[in-house]
């Protein structure tokens, strides 16, 4: 089991949804928004440097309240439509900060999904060769083999 | 803790590691030498070859920012620096740059000479046929079609093993970077090598600096962790740009020499992708053997290919939802090139030092650069496009996905705008951060031709950083043929080994 120490509550909420819009189900891929996703992230997450993790928290409370503007509600609460509209309009924005944000929501995403190996079967990458190399963390490895039951 | 020693290295990439080698024969006249290196010594069984867990290889990473988040730089964390998970692509600087560069006694025939001994020390050769892999045979079929050169990539090999994985690190040794061949031979030599050491900062023939404990599954250095204080006569920076500029002004320096930080270069990179209408294992085999330079001339940069495993791919596509799924579930028909754009230097990039003496790197996009970016997609699409791919993402097009029936220039210019290009959004990276400590004349430069910093003669520079302007090409064996020079210039002058 690997219990979330950052990714939590409204958080929680906030990521699985993004995480939803941001790499959809297709064909024999299934969407990003899995605890299984949010175990590699939150695994991650724990390795940044501790200024660099505030920011990052905020700008997900930011993205969950921002939705109020958006649909009327907050982030994880608004239709799908109306997500992708703000998660748009973020990727878009005047302001450097929601743009930096956005792409940081999105790489670690990106990074809690595709190197996954459930995930590798459904774009057709064969992995490494040398599979069984020892881990120079054993828990990242579990994380990414979904060996791990992920829980909040 | 205190050591003595003759000289001291500060870093074991390209520069360092270079350094380290030709000091070979003072090592065996009895000079004492360390190489100081920030990162771990990765032995070859800790590459296991996936990307999260290789991830330490890098600084921060592998997306170290620029203040204004438009660049992430890639670099290099261990012994070996950035030839630990770089693709081994040994270009010479070109003839007509070192021109531009114009470093005083800086000569064209004195790089030939170290290029030639160091080519052979490092086994460059030109890939086989055998190397070529599919998205390379596409890339040059492609080029082919549209009646452009199309080069073999110089890469430093040996009885290489065609499993795709060189930025994740060599696990059998086969490129030549300075982890297999100068760091070992210095080792040998009685050289110190002194991993998971981070220098804090450098004053008059001292080095303050902290050893950490080894991360597991890495090797040992000589010295157990805690603080330490290297008294050294001479004392050889090659940290790598930006860390070695940064060094220099967390050190104090630019108080009698205001270049320090300038005149950096970035070589601002774009990754492109199309999709080839049926698999193609792009994954393994030798990623980089072709490059064309049809453009270096008219719009600044090269054309190379290159590839990447699942989660960098996904990051530099640039795009997200659908468009994502969609690509990324044809991973294994993607081919891929890879745009390298030859900067030029301006004055208000430059490398500084923040409150927390952190080194800061403050880089613009500037509308030439952009420019040039937006039309290296069109180039490549046609590219992709020649080489029978059905569909190209490019982050300049709106839509990103454009599919063959566009497959025209005058089209192509339409959807493909320097509007489209939207800093942070639109993913750039680099590699090869080059600039910081420029090699030239006294009062507009950092270092002479041989790398001491003007006014200090107990203090060298080793590695990119001493480029006065971008080398346009893979910066590698650039680095080396200077950093040899260093090290002869100290072979050169050795009294100090005798007045100490």
């Amino acid at each position: 089991m690997y219990q979330c120490k950052y990714i939590k509550g409204h958080r929680l909420k906030t990521i699985l949804s993004a995480a939803n819009c941001i790499i959809p189900a297709h064909h024999h891929l299934e969407s990003a928004g899995t605890m299984n996703t949010i175990g590699v992230m939150d695994h991650a997450i724990a390795q940044m440097p501790a200024e660099l993790r505030f920011q990052f928290l905020l700008f997900i409370s930011i993205v969950h309240v921002l939705g109020i503007f958006f649909g009327g509600r907050c982030f994880s609460n608004n239709r799908q439509a109306d997500q992708i509209r703000q998660l748009q309009w973020m990727e878009r924005s005047m302001i450097r900060g929601f743009r930096m944000g956005f792409l940081g929501l999105k790489s670690y995403i990106c990074m809690g999904y595709f190197t996954r190996e459930s995930t590798w079967n459904g774009i057709h990458y064969c992995g490494p060769i040398k599979y069984d190399q020892t881990p120079p963390d054993p828990l990242i490895r579990e994380l990414c083999q979904d060996k791990r039951k992920v829980c909040v | 803790m205190k050591k003595h020693y003759n000289i001291v290295i500060v870093g074991s990439g390209a520069g360092g590691g270079t350094v380290a080698n030709a000091l070979i024969p003072l090592a065996q006249k009895g000079a004492r030498i360390a190489i100081l290196e920030q990162g771990p010594h990765y032995p070859h069984s800790f590459f296991t070859q996936r990307e999260i867990e290789m991830m330490r290889l890098f600084r921060f990473n592998g997306a170290w920012p620029v203040t204004s988040g438009e660049i992430t730089i890639a670099a290099g964390q261990g012994v070996g620096g950035s030839t630990l998970m770089y693709t081994g692509v040994s270009f010479r600087l070109p003839q007509d740059v070192l021109e531009v560069w114009k470093v005083p006694d800086l000569t064209y025939e004195d790089l030939s000479s170290r290029f030639n001994r160091i080519e052979n020390d490092i086994h460059v050769v030109l890939p086989s046929e055998k190397m070529v892999n599919d998205n390379n045979r596409l890339f040059q079929k492609g080029c082919q079609q549209l009646g452009w050169p199309v080069k073999k990539i110089p890469l430093n090999i040996k009885n290489c093993q065609k499993v795709g994985f060189c930025n994740l690190g060599c696990d059998s040794g086969s490129k030549q970077g300075t982890l297999e061949v100068q760091i070992p031979k210095a080792v040998s030599a009685g050289i110190d090598l002194i991993p998971n050491c981070e220098v804090h900062y450098i004053s008059k023939k001292k080095i303050f600096a902290t050893i950490q404990n080894p991360p597991h599954g890495t090797l040992k250095g000589p010295y157990p962790s805690g603080n330490i204080c290297f008294h050294s006569d001479i004392i050889v920076l090659a940290a790598g740009s930006p860390c070695t500029p940064g060094l220099l002004l967390k050190s104090g320096f630019q108080k009698t020499n205001p270049w320090i930080g300038r005149n950096i270069t970035l070589h601002p990179a774009m990754t492109l992708y199309g999709v080839y209408p049926k698999p193609i294992v792009n994954y393994r085999g030798f990623p980089k053997t072709y490059y064309t330079d049809q453009f270096t001339d008219s719009h600044d940069y090269y054309i190379e290919t290159a590839f990447y495993y699942p989660f960098v791919s996904s990051r530099h596509l640039g795009i997200w939802g659908r468009d994502l799924s969609e690509t990324m579930s044809m991973y294994n028909q993607l081919m891929t090139v890879l745009v390298l754009n030859h900067d030029k230097v301006m004055p208000e990039n430059r490398i500084t030092i923040n409150r927390k003496g952190m080194i800061q790197v403050h880089y613009k996009l500037n509308k030439q650069i952009i420019s040039s970016l937006c039309h290296a997609q069109i180039q490549s699409a046609l590219i992709f496009f020649a080489a029978g791919c059905e569909r190209v993402i490019m982050p300049c097009a709106s839509p990103h996905v454009i599919h063959r029936n566009k497959n025209n220039p005058k089209e192509l210019k339409q959807l493909i705008q320097t509007q489209n290009f939207i800093p942070i959004k639109t993913p750039v990276s680099s590699a090869h951060p080059q600039g910081g400590c420029a090699m030239g004349a006294a009062g507009q430069s950092v270092t002479n031709s041989w790398g001491q910093v003007h006014g200090f003669p107990w203090l060298y520079v080793a590695d990119a950083s001493l480029f006065p302007k971008s080398a346009h090409v893979n910066p590698y064996l650039t680095v080396m043929a200077l950093a040899d020079r260093v090290g002869e210039h100290i072979n050169e002058n050795q009294n100090f080994l005798f007045n100490s």
